[in-house]
């Protein structure tokens, strides 16, 4: 009936009942929050009233109190955007094409990505309304019949493109989470001792019963969403790199940019993941659902994905020396020479150079070195679109208008207060939400005859190592 | 179905004609609950339905669920969208009100692909979610009939309807206890 492949180690480990997953796992939502939850959330509300400030600021004077200038129009606030849209996309690779392809290992850490993903989205949104510089006429994207003579927005546009698939991914992957936390929340319901607890957590979880006609149902609903995602995940990094490719911008003009920019996305994104799922295992005791396994797996695609934006990097030059045509070759050699040579050479060490110390398999499994090394793949990406976009303006055609930039302390303020927005948000969603899917990980655990995990260590061993588990 | 049990239910509350009588095994285990379900239903019980913390692989094909059409209206519901953002966007940029941006051709279908493609699956995905909720009625704030508190944490529960199909609930119990239920419980449940 089914094929047990004996690659991997046990996806949840310590002998786990059911039970023990339902009280692990909705133990932050069911105490008062620890100190460690109350030191970072109010380091994060530090930060989102910064962030709060800075865009108020920026909204009250306009884009003035940016350092951008005639030459160069778009710097941290479009780098701001791809950065927060790329880290999303991991989210959504996780729960969608990972559950294509049948990878189990996704089920501990899927919940908190597409978590992420929503929160990322969020971030990035926030900076395409403050980069419009009159952010109540943000509507006028959307085609709507208006008060200009019928005048339509032009769908030959890829920023109105940007708009459609940003709406569309932050609305799809906020529908899927939420199917995804139906049961979970009734689990919570069920397990409520407070009013409050009953009556919200009753409120949302729709009147799940967990009837076997539901679950039929909703099976084929994830299926289909994650089927559809997937395509939609692809298209979105696409249509931001259209953003820049369908330009006429030597250094942007290149038909890479859609492949190019969804791998740097997924990068990014399992970077971030790792940022997060690291210190979540540690300070909320979820080591046995957030295996070295798991942090194995994530390190692998950090790996791979590394090593596909490095080949796109390589690609870019090689095709623009290729070319002949000198604007694209003075842009590409002024990156990686030019005075911004710095962003450069630290945009190619942290993503091309620095995960392939991935190959060594103590540099995946070890925590506090793939946390280091998280860091290191977040700046790495964040300077990649700060190259990319900066370096590509700066020098004009046209000499007289070449010029630096530099961010002003508003444009600074408002990328650390945006970390402070996603953080904030992260941190009310692991008290407040169970942070792993905890209907799935059950469904994985396959406890055969016995009810408990241990008593049949030797059969479990065998089992419990599929990669490929369950007759699907 | 016994008397005995019969007037003990009546004491307690009217039992209507229409009302179910449930007879349910509590299992702890998923690999036992597909077991007794299939043994169930080839000993002409009738199979009410089956609640579980988690989907327990193949169950629906045995209880003989018809797969859902969730997806044929998915797919209907991802044409409508591609169709309703082409149309509009035809509509919008050719025969309403043409802009000459730069000589372009107003009428230009490849660079309406991405929107066209972007509604499909908004619609798909909108559409389709909605259609889930409906129908298993499920919407916010309703309330839960659930069968066990802890049928949405460790515990699976067979519910056998015993007005419908077998009613020998003698033969029924020692079936479900063979099976390794740890517990057997009744229940009426107001249709």
């Amino acid at each position: 009936m089914s094929y047990e492949s004996p690659i991997r180690d046990q996806l949840v480990t310590g002998g786990k009942t059911y039970r023990d997953v339902s009280s692990d796992i909705t133990r932050p939502l069911e105490n008062a929050p620890s100190k460690g939850w109350w030191f970072g959330f109010s380091i994060s509300s530090v930060c989102l009233a910064l962030w709060i400030a800075t865009t108020a600021y920026t909204m009250i004077v306009g884009i003035g109190a940016w350092g951008l200038n005639k030459t160069v129009g778009w710097a941290f606030d479009i780098t701001n955007f791809v950065f927060w849209v790329g880290i999303g996309h991991a989210g959504t690779l996780i729960s969608a094409v990972l559950l294509l392809f049948r990878q189990k290992w996704r089920m501990s850490i899927n919940r908190s990505a597409e978590a992420m993903t929503i929160f990322a989205v969020i971030c990035a949104a926030s900076f395409i309304l403050s980069h419009m510089g009159r952010p109540w006429v943000a509507y006028w994207p959307i085609p709507l019949p208006n008060a200009f003579g019928t005048l339509w927005v032009n769908f030959n546009s890829p920023l109105v493109w940007d708009v459609f698939a940003i709406s569309t991914y932050f609305t799809v992957s906020l529908v899927f989470w939420y199917c995804g936390l139906i049961p979970d929340i009734a689990t919570v319901r069920d397990r409520a001792t407070t009013k409050s607890r009953k009556f919200w957590y009753g409120f949302f979880s729709m009147g799940w019963t967990g009837s076997a006609r539901t679950w039929h149902r909703y099976e084929i609903i994830s299926l289909i969403l994650a089927g559809i995602s997937t395509p939609l995940v692809l298209s979105v990094h696409s249509i931001v790199s259209m953003d820049f490719a369908t330009s006429l911008v030597p250094g942007w003009h290149t038909t890479i940019f859609p492949p190019y920019f969804v791998a740097g996305a997924i990068f990014s994104g399992f970077g971030m993941v790792l940022t997060l799922l690291v210190v979540a295992r540690e300070v909320m005791g979820y080591k046995n659902y957030i295996t070295t396994e798991h942090l194995d797996a994530m390190a692998k695609i950090v790996m791979v994905t590394g090593t596909m934006v490095g080949l796109a990097y390589i690609t870019e030059f090689f095709v623009a020396a290729y070319s002949g045509v000198e604007y694209e070759q003075y842009a590409f050699f002024n990156r990686a020479f030019g005075p911004y040579w710095w962003a450069y050479w630290t945009m190619m060490s942290c993503n091309l150079l620095a995960p392939q110390v991935f190959w060594s398999r103590w540099a995946r499994t070890t925590p506090w070195f793939l946390f280091l090394m998280s860091i290191i793949v977040n700046i790495g990406m964040w300077f990649e679109r700060f190259v990319i976009i900066v370096t590509s303006l700066h020098r004009d055609f046209l000499p007289s208008s070449w010029v630096m930039y530099t961010p002003t302390i508003i444009e600074i303020s408002i990328l650390i207060g945006s970390f402070g927005l996603f953080f904030f948000l992260f941190f009310l969603f692991i008290k407040f939400l169970p942070s792993i899917n905890m209907a799935e990980i059950k469904g994985i655990m396959n406890m055969h005859e016995g009810g408990q995990a241990h008593e049949h260590e030797h059969t479990h061993e065998i089992i419990e190592k599929g990669a490929i588990h369950g007759n699907g | 179905m016994s008397t005995n049990i019969r007037t003990k239910l009546l004491r307690k509350e009217p039992f209507m004609e229409t009302d179910k009588l449930l007879i349910l095994g509590v299992y702890d285990n998923p690999d036992k609950t597909y077991a007794v379900t299939k043994k169930l239903i080839a000993g002409g019980y009738k199979v009410y339905d089956v609640y579980s913390p988690f989907a327990i692989h193949g169950i629906d094909r045995v209880m003989g669920i018809k797969r859902t059409r969730l997806s044929v209206a998915a797919f209907g519901f991802g044409l409508t969208g591609i169709a309703s953002a082409l149309t509009f966007m035809i509509y919008a940029s050719y025969f309403d009100w043409q802009v000459n941006v730069g000589g372009k051709p107003s009428l230009h279908i490849p660079t309406y692909i991405p929107i066209t493609f972007e509604l499909g699956i908004l619609f798909t995905a909108l559409g389709m979610v909605a259609c889930f909720f409906i129908v298993n009625r499920m919407f916010w704030g309703k309330n839960a009939d659930i069968m066990d508190l802890r049928v949405t944490d460790d515990l699976f529960v067979v519910a056998v309807d015993v007005k419908k199909g077998k009613g020998d609930q003698r033969a029924l119990n020692q079936l479900l206890i063979d099976n390794g239920a740890i517990e057997v419980r009744e229940r009426i449940k107001e249709v």
